[in-house]
């Protein structure tokens, strides 16, 4: 089992060390198989790591496997090493799993792109790091893992990196993930101070007493955990870079930015949930981030033209469920949707990806309509991820949404208030998800799909195409892993790793169901009105201005991104400039000059003492040794 | 033992080595110069001599053989520098050799 959780991790930095040698002298397709048969071996392996586990007693389940001491200092020793237990299990079956369904569908999507083997290597790097993550056998691999994924996100956000707004967006999501990071790290160092250690059953063995139960110790250390994970997953606040992520290629968005990495947040918690009860305050302000989340995620994807960033506010959204589940407790639940929001999220992303590249690469959605009869099976697949994400039985997201929301229903007078938010939340997701279903996919269609569509062989390439048929096949029948009320496969898998608390039953949960149910379908039903019939395009868009504050409000996200510019961009720009102007150029330029020049003068000077005439040399010899003499006979 | 004193010798290894040290500041010919140079080494050698009978050893000597041989090596390199020199250029002047002014 060890071997195959080592495989697993290894396969992609093999194949992106391959990729990067063979450079020129492999083919670009085939750079695309390597990538994406390296991430099939990461999940074969994954699966060989599931049925060594299942074949143990529940207690047994979890093992680290050290290679060697990677890191020592004093008493601190930091292995090598990774954790095959039932969480990293489930993650990296959902990381390698859908990670090679993307890859796959990269290999067509980005065919015939100038630099196509970075890309096909960034990807690779990207599912490595996101398995170090999540296999990680302590804290400090973890972090590891967690860089690495900053980083191999900034890299394939900006993989366009000719447009300048590529870039940008790659630098702010690398910003916000090193806050993210640098607050995990802070966290880290009090666990060291305190605890001595960093692999995860001593610390969590040894927390209780070191640092106490909801001490300020406790509740910093939380926190510290709590920012890495909402930079990471995208919570308010730390949440402008998602957005702008878009800019990406469309598997990119994919893989990162709704099956993968904006996910991590939520392992990292359920993974340190020790931690997080000792702070029961940041568990509930965990929750509270989720719930906010959910709502202003689900206003701002109302508005949004883009079709990417309607998915992009939209796995905000639904990360901020997760944040509600793993946040009261109920970290089956939160796993469990993350893992049925992976699959269909990632399809609506590559089904937008289908109708992106048969508009040559066109995003916006008031330029679309109409491509239901065009792209039929396109519009298929999306309609089963957005009843999926609409939570509509007997989809996926139906009963995972439903498992968060029983078991906030749950836990009390908060667990009403996010509830409440949930449900909201539920009636905002169908009303966003049918209003791009309808404007992108309902007649009439739009002179711009007129002119610029173009199909191939079969509405996209056939590498584009199976994966998404395999996700929409996992978003209609992943949901069955966990029924609330009926089994719990999820939560007893995760339990050895993560105790969930219990979700509501009987009444409660009929209720919960229902009232999710009743809003959803009340906001398709919403979006069909205001969307759903025939006109053009842009003219159903105007057409659902409700209110005029309110709407501008959303369509600049709240200002999120002014205030930031405003608080931290502008003051750290003028005193940047500042510093610049008197203390730099005074004080460093000028004088540095200065001392070049005075220095250059004076050897110069003494430059013109070396003649090249040897008599002159020698005689400048003996006056010296005849002045050593008189001076040594003097002071003998 | 008769004969003058050390003082005699010595006197006369200073003598020697200023005449050497003169020749090889005044004079402009390399061929010269070598020369002047030799005769300030063989005044070391007198002079190490003079010790060696002084303190009724061997050392200075033996020191002297090898001063020798380092003349005769640095006359071979000397002599050799200065063929190749007339060759490159005409003149046989040291003051003319200022290549290396800073």
């Amino acid at each position: 089992m060890d071997v195959a959780a080592w495989i697993a991790l290894c396969s992609p930095a093999v194949a992106v060390g391959l990729i990067a040698l063979a450079g020129e002298r492999m083919p670009r397709r085939t750079a695309g198989l390597v990538a994406a048969g390296a991430t099939l071996v990461s999940f074969a392996a994954s699966v060989v790591c599931l049925v060594a586990l299942a074949g143990r007693d529940a207690e047994d389940r979890s093992e680290v496997s050290t290679v060697w001491t990677w890191l020592s200092a004093g008493d601190l020793n930091v292995g090598l090493s990774v954790l095959v237990d039932p969480l990293s299990v489930f993650m990296m079956l959902v990381v390698s799993g859908v990670g090679f369904l993307i890859l796959t569908y990269a290999i067509g999507y980005m065919a015939g792109d100038a630099e196509e083997r970075r890309y096909h290597a960034y990807k690779a790097l990207f599912v490595f790091s996101m398995l170090l993550l999540v296999q990680g056998g302590n804290l400090l691999m973890l972090l590891c893992g967690w860089g690495m994924v900053g980083l191999s996100s900034y890299l394939l956000i900006n993989f366009w990196h000719a447009r300048r707004s590529a870039v940008e967006a790659g630098k702010k999501a690398f910003i916000m993930n090193a806050f993210g990071d640098a607050t995990f790290a802070l966290a880290l160092f009090i666990l060291v101070q305190h605890t001595g250690s960093l692999d995860f059953d001593v610390v969590f063995a040894r927390a209780p007493e070191a640092l106490g139960e909801s001490s300020a110790l406790a509740i910093l250390v939380a926190l510290g955990l709590l920012g890495g994970a909402a930079a990471k997953s995208a919570q308010i606040p730390l949440h402008t870079w998602l957005p702008d992520a878009m800019e990406g290629p469309t598997p990119v968005s994919a893989l990162i930015h709704a099956a993968t990495m904006v996910t991590a947040g939520v392992y990292l918690i359920a993974r340190t949930s020790p931690l997080f009860e000792l702070a029961p305050s940041i568990s509930d302000l965990a929750a509270i981030l989720g719930g906010v989340t959910i709502l202003v995620a689900g206003v701002i994807a109302l508005v949004q033209t883009d079709i990417k960033r309607v998915i992009a506010y939209s796995t905000m959204s639904q990360i901020g469920y997760m944040f509600v589940a793993v946040g009261l407790g109920a970290y089956g639940a939160g796993m469990f949707h993350l893992m049925t929001h992976a699959f269909f999220k990632a399809l609506l992303f590559m089904a937008a990806g289908v109708v992106i590249h048969a508009l040559a690469g066109e995003q916006d959605i008031r330029r679309m309509g109409g491509l239901a009869h065009e792209l039929p099976w396109t519009y298929r697949f999306f309609l089963i991820g957005a009843l999926a994400l609409a939570a509509i039985p007997p989809f996926a997201g139906f009963f995972s949404k439903d498992a968060i929301l029983a078991s906030a229903a749950n836990s009390g007078g908060l667990g009403w208030t996010l509830w409440s938010f949930g449900a909201i939340g539920a009636f905002l997701t169908a009303l966003y998800t049918f209003r791009l279903l309808f404007v992108v996919f309902r007649p009439p269609m739009s002179d711009f799909a007129r002119e610029h569509l173009h199909k191939e062989r079969f509405e996209g390439p056939l590498a584009m195409m199976w994966p998404v048929a395999v996700l929409a096949v996992l978003s209609v029948v992943g949901g069955f892993l966990q029924v609330p009320g009926l089994w719990h496969e999820v939560d007893d898998w995760l339990g050895p790793a993560a105790e969930s608390i219990e979700e509501a039953t009987g009444v409660t949960a009929w209720f919960s169901a229902l009232a999710a149910l009743g809003l959803a379908l009340l906001g398709i039903g919403l979006a069909w009105r205001l969307y759903g019939r025939p006109s053009e395009a842009p003219a159903r868009l105007r057409a659902r201005r409700f209110t005029g504050w309110f709407a501008h409000a959303f369509e600049q996200k709240l200002w999120f991104d002014r205030l930031y510019d405003f608080l931290f961009y502008r003051p750290a720009s003028r005193l940047a400039s500042g510093l610049g102007r008197y203390v730099e150029k005074p004080l460093f330029l000028t004088t540095l000059t200065d001392l070049g020049a005075s220095v250059r003068g004076l050897s110069g000077r003494v430059a013109a003492a070396q003649t090249g005439v040897v008599r002159g040399y020698a005689l400048m010899l003996a006056i010296g040794l005849a002045v050593l003499t008189v001076v040594f006979l003097l002071v003998s | 033992m008769a004969g003058p004193g050390i003082a005699a010798y010595l006197i006369v290894s200073v003598i020697l080595f200023a005449i050497g040290a003169f020749g090889v500041l005044i004079r402009r010919s390399p061929l010269i110069v070598l020369l002047a140079l030799e005769i300030m080494l063989n005044s070391g050698n007198l002079a190490l001599l003079a010790f060696s009978r002084h303190a009724g050893n061997e050392d200075g000597q033996i020191f002297a053989l090898a001063v020798m041989v380092v003349a005769a090596s640095e006359a071979v390199v000397g002599l050799g520098l200065i063929v190749a020199m007339s060759r490159l250029r005409a003149d046989l002047d040291v003051d003319k050799l200022t290549t290396l002014r800073g």
